[in-house]
């Protein structure tokens, strides 16, 4: 097996995983919101990739291309709603949009 | 003949079935005459059974035909059966003769109305409750058309259902009728415990005389709510909200009398408890002199004949309770005849004057109606039993009977004369006040609306058959000279006393002369010329006007303890205890509710942070137990 070892993959997976969760946590602005569930979403795929090639089993890169499909649906839904947000002129921030206050 | 007893009983239902589904398809005028077209078609059927019946010689006029097997739990069976025998013949030719005179009658006492497809369809249901409780082949059937009747005669008295008295009537007969219907249910519960079966004839076995006294009393309990017997009575006179045709039909003619076919057709199990048969008689007595007295100060010309009509079915039970089988049923028959044609020619004075009921504001009307009057005065003096017209020979038979039963029977006798002149006086009182001296002021104005005397063929020609029935019906049957009733019915239910002739001859002498007593005496107070004042007797005359205070007893006794209970169970349970434990119940989730509430912040970045932690806290968990 050539190249570094799995373990670096999955430092890297983590590494993106937590940039990603972070930017969800503390950005305001949906539209990194969005960019920023990517970018967990890629890290998870890393994750698996890494995993099927340490495995040497094909149904990890099966599992990612899946993901791929739903990371794609999803940034079409997210996009459609942000875009439809902006043009009833609310204010693009999450914490404002808190109108299912209990 | 079985098909005819199938055909008389199956008839009016299908003309309730046809008006009900028909809807405004039909017209008005055509929902009523098909209800009379099924009730003549049902008559037509009695007549077949009648005349196959006669085909036969006595000792095989008992045919059961079964449809189906209706009821079948373990060795219980119960078939859908009808039977034709001599005793349900005979009530299928009064009930479905008379039904349908009286439905026909109907076609013109309720034309106008606006509700007529429903009061038809109405009556053929009752015409057939009441030809499956004759002809039911078995008690249980028996008990399924008593509860007909009693829904249909609801259904009928409440039938002009704006008016709150009518409604608060019906409830009463209903609720009275209930009553009996369980002590009868009762009855049938001990007796298929005993004896397994509810067929007829599985009253004539071997029984404990504490079982056969207690089926007997739960099913004289039955008998007395159903013909407003002491104490259950008081339910009949309400009951006069309803159409006149309706209280001619139900609450004169048949259901009040099923009580009457009843204990003939459960004789056995009245014979084998001697005291719950006299009880019967003595109930009897004492409801024809409760009813002729509270008659006499009725200001109502339909209550008048309502209470008459309680009197005279006193009579009936007073006969068959003593055993006089035959001739209570006879009486039942002329009753029939003469009561209907009463409430008939009372309904076409109601329609003259436009719906007025009370006889203060009524006389004259002799000189006005003058055929209504002369079918009011023919089933008037059939009422009384004036020789030569029908009560004369059915009423005295059963007094002649009582003479033949020791002392209790001379007990008997005596109340049944007293009701004799009692009958004559409130009779006369009312025929005298409606129809003789000058027309009243207001008879003048009101009666201006109707200038015939009678209104179309569809209200005479009942009156005038019932009429001519009242004349010559009784008849078919004179004592002691001819008795084809009694022969008719010997194999049903063998009468227990034989009067002799002496007591015969003697009873209808007196019973005529007590007659005549009360119409010479209401003739003086009433009729003639120089009328005496009518004595004033405060007291009794108060008495009499409350009925004797039936009606306040039972407020007192059953009404208002009731009422009590229900509100201090309101008060001290249902407030405190019901209501409040699920009112706080309700209020301690919304509490927690709005607790739970506080953790829905709104707040996206909350959310993906509860998330977040959660995955860690479970991951770490994961990793910890592993």
């Amino acid at each position: 097996m050539m190249g570094p070892g799995t373990a670096w993959y999955l430092g890297v997976a983590g590494f993106l995983f937590g940039v990603g969760a972070l930017g969800v946590l503390i950005r305001r602005n949906p539209l990194i919101v969005l960019l920023s569930l990517e970018i967990m979403l890629n890290g998870g795929n890393l994750a698996l990739i890494a995993f099927a090639r340490h495995l040497n089993n094909g149904d990890g890169q099966i599992f990612a291309l899946a993901v791929m499909a739903v990371a794609a649906s999803e940034v079409v839904v997210g996009l459609g709603l942000i875009v439809a947000l902006n043009r009833k002129r609310v204010p693009l921030d999450v914490d404002r949009l808190s109108s299912l206050r209990g | 003949m079985i098909s005819g007893a199938w055909i008389c009983l199956l008839s009016p239902l299908a003309a309730a079935g046809l008006i009900t589904l028909a809807g405004e398809r039909i017209s008005r005028r055509g929902a009523g005459y098909v209800a009379t077209l099924s009730c003549f078609v049902a008559f037509g059927g009695a007549i077949a059974s009648f005349v196959g019946l006669l085909g036969r010689d006595g000792g095989h006029r008992a045919v059961v035909s079964t449809a189906w097997t209706w009821i079948s739990g373990g060795s219980y069976h119960s078939g859908f059966e009808v039977l034709i025998d001599p005793l349900s013949v005979f009530m299928m030719l009064v009930v479905a003769g008379v039904g349908a005179l009286i439905v026909a009658y109907s076609i013109g006492y309720m034309d106008g109305d606006d509700e007529e497809r429903r009061y038809f369809a109405y009556m053929a249901l009752f015409v057939f409750s009441m030809l499956l409780l004759v002809q039911g082949g078995n008690l249980l059937l028996l008990l399924a058309g008593w509860g007909m009747v009693g829904l249909s005669s609801y259904l009928l008295i409440g039938f002009w259902h704006e008016r709150p008295s009518a409604i608060a009537a019906a409830k009463k007969a209903f609720i009275m009728n209930a009553i009996g219907d369980a002590t009868m249910a009762l009855a049938l519960f001990l007796l298929i415990k005993k004896a397994g079966s509810v067929e007829f004839g599985i009253l004539g076995g071997q029984y404990s005389s504490t079982v056969a006294t207690l089926v007997a009393l739960g099913l004289l309990g039955g008998a007395v709510a159903k013909s407003a017997q002491l104490p259950l009575q008081t339910w009949l006179p309400d009951a006069m909200e309803g159409p006149t045709p309706v209280s001619a039909l139900i609450h004169a003619a048949t259901m009040v009398t099923a009580g009457v076919y009843l204990i003939v057709r459960t004789h056995s199990i009245f014979e084998a408890a001697p005291h719950v048969a006299d009880l019967a008689a003595g109930l009897g007595a004492g409801t024809l002199l409760v009813a002729g007295l509270i008659a006499l100060v009725q200001v109502d010309i339909k209550r008048v004949i309502a209470y008459s009509t309680m009197s005279q079915i006193g009579y009936m039970f007073l006969g068959v309770g003593l055993g006089a089988y035959a001739n209570g049923m006879f009486h039942l028959m002329t009753h029939a005849f003469f009561k209907a044609l009463l409430f008939m020619a009372a309904g076409i004075v109601i329609h003259a004057l436009a719906d007025e009921q009370d006889i203060r504001k009524m006389g004259g009307l002799r000189q006005v109606m003058p055929r209504t009057y002369l079918a009011f005065l023919i089933g008037s003096l059939a009422l009384v039993g004036i020789f030569p017209f029908a009560g004369f020979f059915s009423k005295d038979s059963i007094l002649a009977a009582a003479m033949d039963r020791g002392a209790y029977g001379y007990v008997l006798w005596a109340a049944g004369l007293a009701g004799t002149f009692l009958t004559g006086l409130y009779t006369f009182r009312l025929l005298f006040l409606v129809f003789w001296g000058e027309p009243s002021p207001f008879v003048r104005e009101r009666f201006h609306a109707l200038n015939r005397d009678v209104v179309g063929l569809s209200l005479a020609v009942p009156v005038a058959i019932l009429a001519a029935l009242s004349v010559v019906g009784g008849w078919i049957q004179w004592a002691p000279l001819w008795h084809p009733i009694e022969t008719w019915l010997q194999t049903v239910a063998e009468p227990t006393v034989t009067p002799k002739s002496w007591q015969e001859g003697v009873t209808s002498a007196l019973a005529l002369l007590f007659g005549l007593g009360g119409i010479y005496v209401a003739w003086i107070f009433y009729g003639a010329r120089q009328r005496r004042p009518v004595p004033r007797f405060a007291f009794p005359q108060r008495v009499l006007e409350h009925k004797f205070y039936f009606d306040e007893v039972y407020d007192a006794v059953f009404y208002r303890p009731t009422v009590w209970a229900a509100k201090g169970f309101y008060r001290w349970f249902e407030e405190p205890v019901v209501d409040e434990s699920s009112n706080s119940l309700g209020q301690d989730t919304r509490d927690l509710g709005r607790l739970v509430a506080r953790a829905q912040t709104g707040l996206l970045r909350t959310y993906a942070l509860a998330i977040a932690s959660s995955v860690a806290v479970l991951a770490i968990v994961f990793v910890a137990v592993r």
